[in-house]
């Protein structure tokens, strides 16, 4: 279902930025995961996932940024996720411990100051 | 031999048994023997050129005067003075007699007898002895020979009859293969017939009829000017090698460039361009060229193995089966073209309108009176955030060509919706992609993004009417004329778009020009019938579309009528639902208890929360109860004292979630919601998931 949710790439030094537009469930999680995978080059020092323009995000997204993590921190790369707090879906990045786990910004720039440090 | 057995012997009836050339020469074999006589010639009566002539039609000992068609005229000479005169008449001394017949003379015939040979008082012929020493015959020789001439002129008035009875019978049943030769081939069923099909079995029935050992079609190709074998019949190889003939050129190609039959008696010595005719053997031919209202489409011809003349009768027959077969290789060509395009309109209109949740839909599409098809088309699909596009075109033109631009419209439209343009970005997008497809693909548009949250419609026309707009009160009006030019006539245009409020339970119609232009009558005559049929009371779309329908819609339309209507329907108290057991099915779900939630006044913290409440549980039915797509689960929400109460039930089995990162669906929902139940049971799960509204926190 392509009209749930979009991703868009944006580059800022060797940091992918990808910034997910919609709404992310158990349909559409995988191809998401595709998506953001294919953004990241050998050359890639770090992944920023923007889920400011994220209106639903359940445990379907919450994993694959957790697998993501995982994956990224085997590989020497890091995963930020920006969302800002007052988010309806902050909430669930939070029950989860997702933003314990992945390092999480309420800004873009707070969280490419940390993946560019 | 005496007389009556002589009689008897001339006479025998079992003679009326032999064909006619053999009963002649056995009785004159008889007769001469009877007579003793040298020779013996039965001359009958024909008409002919001037008058009537006498011909010799059986001889024996002057054979030659068959052979000859010697003709005496009546009247003259031996013979003819016989039959004019009705007697018997002898000639002692041919020397010194009036012979008009030189190989008479030349036998060295010397005396003759003959009588006439009558049948119920008319002379039919004459029968003649002659012998080559002088002789002077007899009264009972030539009363035996009258008689035995009696005698055999019933027999061969028998015969005659006969044969003309067989003749007639023959021409009888001969005209009658012929009808139904040309039944055969143009027999009405044929047209049902697929293209190939009918060809096959077309040449088929045409080398039966005309006994012809191959058969073949070329069609013409208008743009290329050459003939290309469609189907053959005996050289199969024609098609199969993709013959073409060029116009003009070779037998095929005169017919088609002159319009004209052509018979080929003998291809040795003719202008043959294709090579496969004379490799098969093929002798002679017969064309003709394939009209259709004058028009060449191609050409049909039969081939013989062995030398042969086709007379015009079989000419003629080959038109009519042309003729014919013209008309159902244009109809079967026309009815290809027609299903085809019938087929892509089908497949570019949606089939199914149930398929979004908390939206009604409902349309109607009713081609042109005569035509299977205009360019009118229409679609409806969602855009995220349960907001769904309805949309309305109007492609120039019909059949085909206007079906591929439907097709682009469709894609085009969808695709850049899907890339989240704002509308009237969509529509000028789609307009560079129609003015680069050329004129064809000029097209009015009507695009509506509804959103059932903000309760608004967001309009942009290009070209098309306003739609019309109907009030829960059942109050009809059409929003304001937006302008916005036709898509594909300039290459770059902007659009406006405009938001209108769209309260929940109204309802949109979007339709084509069709339904409101009437020949004679103004399009704002036209505004008013559809707002008038509108604007009474309808319990459903379904009966909405009908009504326009029925009240607008003339039993003889020039053109194509689209008819579209979407209302967004009001929430009911209690939401209770059932869903295919997949995952496309959680985006409706979603939709449906959001608009649900809201209009009970919840916050958007506390949609989110319970909204994924519920997909974890929804989810669960859908991953781990069973395989994708076999069943079915359901969602029901009620709302009392504040309280929401959402229940999940599916069918399945419940299996424990797998993976280090999959356990997290049941967690979270103890995290947003209130109270959180999961029930086990042989008959599956029930989830039931409450939450207070106006709480600070969960």
């Amino acid at each position: 279902m392509s009209w749930l949710a979009r991703v868009t790439e944006e580059r800022h030094g060797d940091v992918a930025i990808a910034v997910v537009d919609g709404e992310v469930d158990a349909s559409n999680a995988a191809d998401i995961a595709e998506r953001l995978r294919q953004l990241l080059t050998n050359r890639s020092a770090a992944l920023v996932v923007d889920l400011s323009p994220t209106s639903y995000l359940d445990s379907a997204g919450i994993n694959l940024l957790f697998d993501l993590g995982t994956e990224l921190g085997d590989r020497q790369q890091q995963l930020h996720i920006v969302v800002p707090p007052a988010a309806p879906i902050a909430r669930a990045i939070s029950f989860t411990g997702l933003d314990i786990a992945v390092p999480t910004h309420a800004t873009r720039e707070a969280a490419l100051e940390q993946a560019t440090r | 031999m005496s007389e009556p057995s002589a009689l008897q012997y001339v006479t025998d009836a079992a003679l009326a048994y032999l064909p006619q050339d053999a009963l002649l020469e056995e009785l004159l074999s008889r007769i001469s023997e009877v007579l003793s006589a040298d020779t013996a010639a039965i001359l009958l009566l024909e008409d002919d050129e001037p008058g009537q002539v006498l011909r010799a039609r059986a001889a024996c000992g002057i054979e030659e005067e068959v052979d000859a068609g010697v003709a005496i005229p009546l009247g003259r000479g031996f013979a003819g003075r016989i039959a004019a005169e009705r007697q018997a008449l002898a000639i002692d001394d041919v020397d010194h007699a009036d012979i008009l017949n030189p190989i008479l003379r030349e036998k060295g015939i010397r005396s003759l007898l003959g009588v006439p040979l009558l049948v119920e008082g008319r002379v039919i012929g004459v029968l003649h002895v002659g012998s080559l020493s002088p002789r002077h015959f007899t009264d009972e020789e030539r009363e035996l020979l009258q008689l035995a001439g009696d005698r055999a002129a019933a027999a061969i008035g028998h015969a005659k009859l006969h044969t003309s009875e067989i003749s007639a019978r023959e021409a009888a049943e001969a005209a009658t293969r012929r009808l139904e030769s040309l039944q055969r081939i143009t027999d009405a069923a044929l047209a049902y017939l697929p293209q190939d099909a009918l060809l096959e079995e077309l040449l088929s029935r045409i080398t039966e009829v005309l006994s012809a050992d191959t058969a073949a079609i070329l069609l013409l190709d208008e743009q290329e000017h050459i003939l290309r074998a469609r189907a053959a019949r005996g050289i199969e190889e024609e098609v199969e090698a993709g013959v073409t003939i060029p116009l003009g050129r070779g037998f095929a190609g005169r017919i088609a460039a002159e319009r004209q039959a052509l018979a080929i008696d003998d291809v040795d010595h003719a202008d043959i361009h294709n090579p496969i005719l004379r490799e098969k053997g093929i002798r002679s031919l017969l064309g003709v060229p394939l009209l259709v209202e004058g028009r060449v489409i191609g050409v049909l011809h039969v081939g013989s193995l062995s030398p042969r003349h086709f007379i015009d009768d079989e000419r003629e027959l080959l038109q009519l089966a042309g003729d014919r077969a013209a008309v159902a290789i244009e109809h079967a060509r026309l009815y290809e073209q027609r299903r085809l395009a019938e087929a892509l309109q089908r497949r570019l209109l949606p089939s199914n309108l149930g398929g979004i949740p908390g939206i009604e839909l409902a349309s109607r599409y009713l081609p042109a009176s005569g035509e299977s098809l205009g360019g009118d088309w229409y679609d409806v699909f969602p855009l995220g955030r349960g907001r769904i596009v309805v949309a309305v075109g109007d492609v120039v033109g019909h059949g085909l060509a206007a079906a591929a631009v439907m097709a682009q419209l469709r894609t085009a439209l969808r695709a850049y919706a899907a890339d989240r343009h704002p509308p009237a970005e969509v529509v000028a997008r789609v307009n560079h992609l129609m003015w680069n497809l050329g004129p064809t693909a000029m097209t009015t548009l009507a695009y509506a993004v509804v959103d059932p949250d903000e309760e608004s419609l967001e309009l942009v026309t290009a070209g098309h009417l306003p739609p019309l707009v109907v009030d829960r009160g059942g109050a009809a009006s059409f929003l304001p004329l937006q302008g916005g030019i036709a898509l594909g006539t300039t290459r770059v245009a902007r659009y406006e778009s405009r938001v209108h409020p769209f309260p929940t339970g109204t309802t949109v119609v979007l339709y084509t020009d069709g339904l409101v232009e009437v020949r004679g009558r103004t399009i704002d005559e036209g505004l008013d019938r559809l707002r008038a049929a509108a604007a009474t009371g309808h319990s459903s779309l379904e009966a909405l579309c009908s009504g326009i329908v029925e009240r607008l819609v003339p039993e003889q339309r020039p053109d194509d009528i689209a008819v579209l209507a979407a209302r967004v329907r009001p929430q009911p108290e209690r939401l209770s639902a059932s869903w295919p057991a997949h995952r496309e099915s959680l985006v409706a779900v979603r939709q449906l208890l959001r608009r649900w939630l809201r209009a009970r006044s919840a916050t958007e913290d506390e949609i989110y929360d319970i909204t994924v409440a519920c997909q974890e549980a929804c989810a669960n039915a859908v991953e781990h109860a069973y395989r994708p797509g076999r069943e079915s689960f359901e969602v029901e929400a009620t709302y009392a004292d504040r309280r929401v109460r959402v229940t999940v039930r599916d069918h399945g089995r419940w299996r424990a979630p797998r993976g280090s990162n999959r356990g997290r669906g049941l967690p979270l929902m103890h995290a947003l919601m209130e109270r959180v139940d999961v029930e086990h049971s042989e008959e599956g799960t029930v989830v039931v998931l409450e939450r207070t509204l106006g709480e600070e926190d969960a």
